[in-house]
């Protein structure tokens, strides 16, 4: 009863031109990954791709180019050391340069979320301190409220960890 | 289908967020429903972003993603609400089955849980089939038959072909090809001394009733003298003499030959100009002969009947005494079904019309029709068929007089030594009693009584010499009412072993009173006609009966010792008498191409089943076509050949083959076949002239061993020049006999 521990590594996709965030596919960025980890870790970092609940991209937004990749406990220093070797993502013929970003590192997939609504919390807060025209504040400022106030219809959940923060927009 | 493993797995990862990404189109989309609520600007997954991605963008990507990450987070996986209801240091491990660990409040909840997961998913009420000895109760059988006649139609005698012979589909009618019994030559030795019996009930009917002479100018378009008597052959016009003819599309002979009818006329009522006419055609044709004769007779307004007693089915109703009493009104008794099932009954059935007042009725399915096949036909017919008595003449609106000529006839249809002796086609009326009644306890065959023979010969000498007197053809079957009655009344097997069963002595004729006659028709078929030898091989008599009586004639018949035949053995009946068989060597008419296709792409299929290794190699042995007749083609090259011979003149484009029918023409040929007067090649390079395209239906004789194969190829050795002006081809199987 060996329990198969991985790690959740939380990256963000930062693209210079963001017309071309159309490329990002999970399948996209798990062969430039697997391209990234081979050459800077030769045979043995292509090996950790084909065993058993090895390196999986688990979830990703094209939107906000967010992505969550897991590995095994094993090895994640290993892809993690490999994240900055990707520079480009290609998908049919077209090239986007990119880089990762780790911005965070679970156990669990449930704590890479929890740490996911923190962080883009704080994002949106800085989007607003930085909003030039009168328009976008307002939209940044509804987006704000939409996601602070709990919208989620049916039981009341007892007990969640992550009430809604109020805060003073 | 899901197992219990996946709808588990959905279940626990329901509140999971799915990737949210462009390139698929509309995956993104339909993975959750956040997308579509709570963006900001609404935009839609396309593949082409807004121009300018603003801060608003990522503002409202932002927060639907904060919103979908809340709900994964806040809602635990795969749990249920009793369970989470409880904060963490109050859970227990054995609280799913022991709900003693749970606090009073939740206890219900979880009983209630248990339960549910107890009982197991629920599963739809089940019907429980019945035991086999209810499935197999007479009015389930009778309802199954009915629902089994939909997509192709039965015969009547259908359960007792099935019980004895292969069957196939053909035609949207499920028909008896050969018996599973070994019996080709037993069955020829039938064709050849003794007797052979069919069902052909699956050749179509059509009526049509008016005044005689617009009939004939209707028909005269789709007849040609040039083939032959036509509908208004003087023979055939007053009834007494079945005729037989081939129809073409309206005003296009010699092209477009549709195929070949039979048809009979009623015989002149007195002072009436009313006429009713029979045309069978083979069910292969119907789709082509129906319209052509509305456009012709146009009849294009269809009677519709709503009334109860519908000829589409006929009703023969279920008497069963036990039943009588428990039958609630909710379930109606089976019926049988009669005449053409499968038709719906809103379909029209007739059609009228106004400015030549003919009307088309489309009697298929509503006579059942026998043919016996062989030299003793008529001795069956004779020992089957029994004359009835006067009383049960009332049912039946038949002259008195005239019956007892019809039955004189019949007696002395006893003394002919063989049916083809009579005249071709000759008509014979009756109305006989039930043949069950007189049923022997055995079965037995029947002979020829040749004492009998000898007494009768100058009665049978008229009979022979001169057919059937005219007025002798008339029959009540021709009145729909008279048919209908006589369907009704029959009495039902049950009813008839009943009585039988009482009768003081086992096997001895059964009377009983108040039964109805049957009205019926014998009509007599000529056999070979054309050739010199074997003249009249394969002559006999067709049965024409109302609808439901066919098993009460057909089991009475086979007791007699006939052996009975498929349709294969009316393939070979037809080749052993030197004739085309309808729609196997007619090339072209419409069914003709037709059922050549069909049997083209069988025969690959059958090719293609072999492994590569075992297959004939066509190639090799410069085959062009083994699987079907390229009649145009073969047409096409002579054309060419003879051009190039530069004999005729240049002819206009290609033309479509036909098949020679006119008799003046096939006269003259046969005479320059047989040598009797000398071909001069200005005469046969005028015959190609006119006939171009044109071919013969020919009989080869092998005059050495072997067989040739399906669609063989006959090639044209140089000793037969004569027949370079005329392009003829050889039909394939007919191999001399």
């Amino acid at each position: 009863m060996v329990r198969f521990k991985s790690r959740y590594l939380l990256c963000e996709l930062c693209v210079s031109e963001p017309s071309s965030l159309h490329l990002f596919e999970d399948k996209v960025v798990y062969q430039a990954l697997r391209g990234a980890v081979n050459r800077a870790h030769g045979d043995y970092g292509a090996a950790i791709f084909n065993i058993t609940l090895g390196v999986l991209v688990k979830y990703l937004n094209a939107h906000t180019g967010v992505v969550l990749i897991r590995c095994r406990k094993a090895h994640y220093r290993l892809v993690w050391s490999s994240l900055p070797f990707i520079t480009f993502l290609e998908n049919r013929g077209q090239k986007v340069r990119c880089f990762f970003n780790c911005i965070h590192v679970g156990g669990t997939i449930r704590t890479s979320q929890k740490f996911l609504i923190k962080y883009n919390r704080q994002q949106l807060q800085r989007m607003l301190l930085d909003c030039k025209t009168d328009a976008e504040k307002q939209d940044v400022r509804k987006a704000i409220l939409s996601c602070s106030l709990n919208l989620i219809k049916g039981e009341e959940t007892d007990g969640s960890d992550d009430d809604g923060d109020e805060e003073d927009t | 289908m899901p197992g219990a493993k996946e709808r588990m797995r959905e279940k626990k990862m329901k509140n999971q967020p799915r990737s949210v990404q462009y390139s698929s189109r509309g995956q993104g989309s339909q993975a959750s429903g956040w997308v579509r609520g709570h963006q900001a600007e609404g935009h839609r997954y396309s593949q082409d972003l807004p121009k300018h991605i603003t801060a608003s963008f990522f503002a409202g990507a932002r927060a639907a993603e904060v919103s979908v990450m809340l709900k994964a987070v806040s809602k635990p996986t795969g749990s249920c609400q009793v369970f989470t209801a409880l904060p963490k240091h109050m859970r227990r491990r054995a609280m799913s089955h022991n709900t003693h660990r749970l606090p009073l409040r939740l206890r219900d909840a979880a009983l209630r849980l248990a339960e549910r997961s107890q009982r197991g998913p629920e599963k739809p009420p089940q019907a429980k089939s019945r035991s086999r000895r209810a499935r197999r109760r007479h009015t389930h059988l009778l309802l199954e038959f009915n629902r089994r006649q939909r997509r192709s139609r039965w015969l009547e005698t259908h359960i007792w072909h099935a019980k004895r012979f292969h069957m196939q589909n053909s035609w949207s009618y499920r028909l008896p090809h050969t018996p599973t019994a070994k019996s080709y030559r037993a069955s020829y030795r039938a064709m050849d001394t003794h007797t052979l019996l069919q069902d052909l009930s699956y050749f179509c009917c059509l009526e049509l009733q008016g005044p005689e002479e617009q009939i004939l100018r209707a028909l005269s378009q789709l007849t040609s003298k040039q083939t032959g008597p036509t509908f208004a052959a003087s023979v055939c016009l007053s009834g007494a003499r079945v005729g037989r003819l081939l129809l073409y599309r309206a005003g296009q002979y010699p092209h477009g030959a549709l195929g070949p009818v039979e048809f009979l006329w009623r015989p002149r009522a007195p002072e009436c100009t009313h006429r009713q006419l029979w045309i069978w055609i083979h069910p292969a044709l119907k789709q082509d002969v129906l319209p052509e004769l509305q456009a012709v007779c146009q009849c294009c307004e269809s009677v519709c009947e709503v009334s109860a007693s519908s000829s589409a089915a006929a009703v023969d109703e279920l008497r069963n005494r036990k039943r009588k009493c428990t039958a609630d009104a909710a379930e109606l008794p089976a019926k049988r079904l009669l005449g053409d099932g499968t038709r719906a009954v809103g379909d029209p059935v007739r059609w009228e019309s106004a400015d030549t007042h003919i009307t088309i009725s489309d009697l298929t399915m509503e006579i059942v029709r026998f043919r016996l096949i062989g030299p003793l036909a008529h001795l069956v017919l004779t020992d089957t068929l029994h004359a009835a008595n006067e009383e049960a003449l009332r049912g039946v609106c038949v002259d008195a007089d005239l019956h007892q000529q019809q039955r004189d006839v019949f007696t002395q249809l006893r003394g002919v030594c063989s049916t083809a002796e009579l005249p071709a086609g000759c008509v014979l009326g009756l109305t006989v009693s039930d043949p069950r009644l007189t049923l022997p306890q055995r079965r037995g065959k029947t002979v020829p009584d040749l004492q009998h023979i000898s007494t009768e010969s100058s009665h049978a000498r008229d009979l022979t010499l001169r057919g059937v007197p005219a007025h002798c053809s008339q029959s009540a079957l021709w009145d729909t009412s008279v048919r209908d009655h006589v369907t009704d009344s029959r009495l039902s097997e049950q009813e008839l072993n009943r009585v039988r069963s009482d009768v003081l002595v086992p096997g001895s004729a059964v009377c009983v009173s108040g039964v109805c006659a049957v009205p019926l028709l014998l009509l007599h078929q000529p056999g070979r006609v054309c050739g010199q030898e074997r003249l009249r091989w394969g002559s006999g008599w067709d049965l024409l009966l109302p609808k439901g009586w066919a098993m009460a004639f057909w089991v009475p018949l086979v007791y007699r010792g006939v052996r009975v035949g498929g349709l294969h053995m009316s393939v070979k009946h037809a080749q052993f008498m030197a004739q085309p068989h309808f729609p196997h060597d007619y090339p072209d008419c419409p069914a003709g191409e037709r059922c050549q296709s069909e049997q083209e792409a069988e025969l690959l299929e059958k090719f293609k089943r072999r492994p590569p290794s075992k297959r004939t190699n066509y190639v090799k042995h410069g085959c062009v076509a083994p699987f079907r007749c390229p009649w145009q083609q073969l047409v096409d090259e002579w054309a060419e050949l003879v051009e190039l011979g530069g004999e005729t003149q240049s002819r206009a484009g290609p033309v479509q083959f036909t098949v020679l029918r006119s008799v003046s023409v096939l006269r003259q040929l046969s005479a320059w076949c047989s040598s009797a007067s000398a071909v001069t090649p200005a005469a046969a390079a005028a015959l190609h002239q006119e006939q171009q395209g044109a071919l013969l239906w020919v009989r080869l004789r092998l005059l050495g061993k072997g067989r040739p194969e399906l669609h063989a190829a006959v090639c044209d050795s140089s000793v037969c020049v004569r027949v370079r002006a005329a392009p003829l081809s050889s039909s394939d199987t007919n191999a001399g006999v």
